[in-house]
């Protein structure tokens, strides 16, 4: 078996079967040297491509996750109306209500025949990158396509990645569509305050669909420029750290220069189109992940390990236990569907200003062996004036985190709506916010490992 | 690239000065419409009305609360109208809504001259807001449809985001370049109007 974990977490089980069946991860020519993704993340054996097919929702709805998330993940209709049409269409009362179905599902336009000719990849980097603003993104990048950063599977004749069949020969797709735009959008900072509350849902499944509608309105414009674009190919988070976007956390997390952990990087498009790579970037999260951990501190299932980086299917990086953190959910349904905790309280998850960008420069401008001293004087800022865990009191929407998880009221002034079932406002009065569950709770049924 | 200041428009050496592509972008039509997300867009019909309705608050926190997440979901201004023959005719209850809810977004071209996909981006953006919009409001249990009526800039002009200048069209209340979205939501969710029409 190529792949190995140093130290196995609870849930790995499933994890240290081999991925994919075929050819271990080696490849030749240009490609033979892995791709540089900066000081974060290392490739330091051969990688078995991960087919979409052995991705967690897959795998849970073929049922290889239990009956319990099995019946989560299909039968369930979301507690909170918003959530029902922004988030996953299975969890609507009519998957028709949910935008990103007519999205993903809507027909694929033709090449255009008439190729715009590219004389200057710079000049049209730039232009892709204003244009995908311009679209509604908050950080794009672009990577060298490398064969590591491919899923395993078949392409489509539409242009994206299936699971099953044959898998491609990685290396020539790469050098037919040698580049990544990785494009995506980033949650709203207020609202993710509101971690493990319906009103960080909203954050992460409005900019989602917001970042599905952009990436499909950039796929469509790279073909009016005659060349192709494949979405769901390359893997996001290797092609954000190649490209630049940011460096990987503690918590598996993307970190970027400008937004922090608060951007998922799901969506890329692989192209044809003459671009200009980015190279990767050094924020200084390295240093910071080192002494931190806030998010394993906080996070409810034990999912983020607060040792050191293991070596995991080639590749040397914090791993996370996606499995306990994945298996929370049935359990928490009717108070949230994403729990967002290790993005909340990452520190590099603040607003964009100028304050945020000092911190960052600073840490970018000190030589990395002197790293340590300034990391653990920005932490202490952080703890003193953003607290260790937040709960900080949210309102949106009639939203309300101050209300007790369970306890339902409504705390809107002046609403004089006969609430039958909720009962009039309460006093619920300072700005302290509730997030269900208290770490305590859930200690019982997810063990930290080692612990 | 250009300077806006209000209806002046100053030119600007800018980013698109330097971009040799930006002028396609904006006004080069699609060769295939299905490359360009609005036409996607057009063709999203709905779902069907939650028979579960949630627990609603009055109609001026409601109408509020509408507000807040079409701001969130991009709309520039939103306005709900009372329309006044909504049961004037021989329409059965299930065809007939007391409100629209008109939707504007920002838009730094204008859609009715620049038919090119970056041009048409209010397009998309307006129909994203209302679809969502009509769709939040049918899970909560109401009914609403988002469909394109013949007199959105009429509706939006009784909904106070403007006035109708003499060929119909919305001079918006404020100095901002916005986009009357094509498609209105209409429901029976009870609301708080801001005009009547």
């Amino acid at each position: 078996m190529v792949a190995t974990t140093q130290r196995p977490m609870p849930g790995d089980r499933l994890l240290t079967e081999p991925l994919t069946q075929g050819e271990p991860g080696k490849w030749d020519g240009e490609f033979a040297a892995p791709p540089d993704l900066g000081r974060t993340v290392h490739i330091v054996g051969p990688v078995i491509n991960v087919k979409p097919s052995d991705g967690p929702h897959a795998k849970n709805a073929r049922g290889e996750l239990g009956p319990i998330m099995f019946s989560h993940y299909r039968n369930r209709v979301s507690a909170d109306p918003l959530a029902r049409v922004t988030g996953g269409a299975n969890h609507a009362a009519d998957p028709k209500n949910v935008i990103a179905q007519w999205i993903n599902r809507g027909p694929k336009g033709e090449i255009n025949s008439e190729r715009v000719a590219v004389d200057d990849p710079e000049a049209m980097t730039r232009h892709i990158k204003r244009v995908a603003h311009f679209f509604g993104a908050d950080v794009v990048g672009v990577a060298r396509a490398h064969p590591t950063m491919l899923n395993a599977g078949q392409i489509s004749d539409e242009g994206t990645a299936v699971g099953g069949g044959e898998p491609e020969p990685l290396d020539e797709v790469c050098r037919k569509y040698p580049f990544i735009i990785v494009a995506t959008t980033a949650w709203d900072h207020d609202k993710i305050q509101a971690h493990r509350h319906h009103i960080g849902d909203a954050a992460y499944h409005v900019s989602q669909q917001k970042a599905g509608l952009m990436l499909k309105s950039l796929e469509g414009y790279i073909k009016e420029l005659g060349y192709s674009a494949l979405r769901g190919v390359a893997h996001g988070q290797a092609a954000a750290l190649a490209a630049g976007v940011g460096e990987l956390g503690r918590n598996g997390m993307i970190i970027t220069e400008k937004f922090g952990a608060r951007v998922n990087m799901t969506g890329t498009l692989m192209t044809d189109l003459p671009l200009a790579p980015g190279r990767p970037i050094d924020i200084g999260v390295e240093d910071y992940c080192k002494v931190c951990r806030k998010c394993a501190n906080s996070c409810p299932t034990n999912s983020i390990t607060v040792g050191d980086k293991v070596v995991y299917n080639g590749i040397e990086k914090y791993k996370i236990n996606w499995l306990t953190c994945y298996r929370l959910r049935p359990y928490v349904h009717q108070f949230w569907e994403d729990c967002l905790t290790c993005v909340a309280v990452c520190p590099y998850t603040k607003p964009n200003t100028w304050w945020r960008t000092l911190a960052i420069k600073s840490l970018q401008a000190t030589p990395i062996p002197a790293r340590g001293l300034v990391v653990r004087a920005l932490k202490a800022l952080d703890d003193r004036f953003w607290g260790i865990v937040r709960q900080k009191r949210v309102r949106w929407m009639g939203y309300d985190s101050g209300i007790k998880p369970g306890e339902r009221a409504c705390t809107i002034e002046g609403c004089t709506a006969d609430h039958e079932e909720h009962g009039q406002s309460r006093g619920v009065s300072g700005d302290f916010g509730y997030y269900y569950p208290l770490k305590e709770n859930t200690n019982r049924f997810v063990k930290r490992d080692g612990a | 690239m250009a300077l806006r200041l209000g209806p002046l428009r100053i030119p600007w050496p800018g980013a698109a000065a330097k971009d040799p592509y930006w002028d396609a972008f904006i006004n080069r039509p699609a060769s295939d419409p299905r490359n360009a997300a609005q036409e996607v867009l057009r063709h999203a019909a709905g779902g069907a009305v939650n028979p579960n309705r949630v627990d609603l608050h009055s109609p001026e926190i409601t109408a509020a609360h509408l507000r807040e997440l079409a701001a969130f979901l991009g709309a520039e201004r939103m306005g709900i109208v009372r329309l006044r023959d909504a049961r004037a005719d021989d329409a059965t209850e299930s065809e007939s809504y007391p409100f629209a809810i008109v939707c504007a977004v920002k838009a730094a071209y204008d859609p009715r001259t620049a038919p090119g996909v970056g041009g048409q981006t209010p397009v998309r953006d307006g129909r994203f807001v209302t679809f969502t919009l009509a769709a939040y409001i049918r899970e909560m249990g109401c009914r609403a449809t988002n469909q394109k009526p013949a007199d959105e800039q009429r509706l939006a002009a009784a909904a106070g985001l403007g006035t109708l200048n003499a060929d119909g069209r919305l001079v918006p209340a404020r100095g901002a370049r916005i986009h009357v979205a094509d498609e209105v939501v209409h429901t029976d969710l009870p609301l708080a109007p801001d005009g009547e029409a």
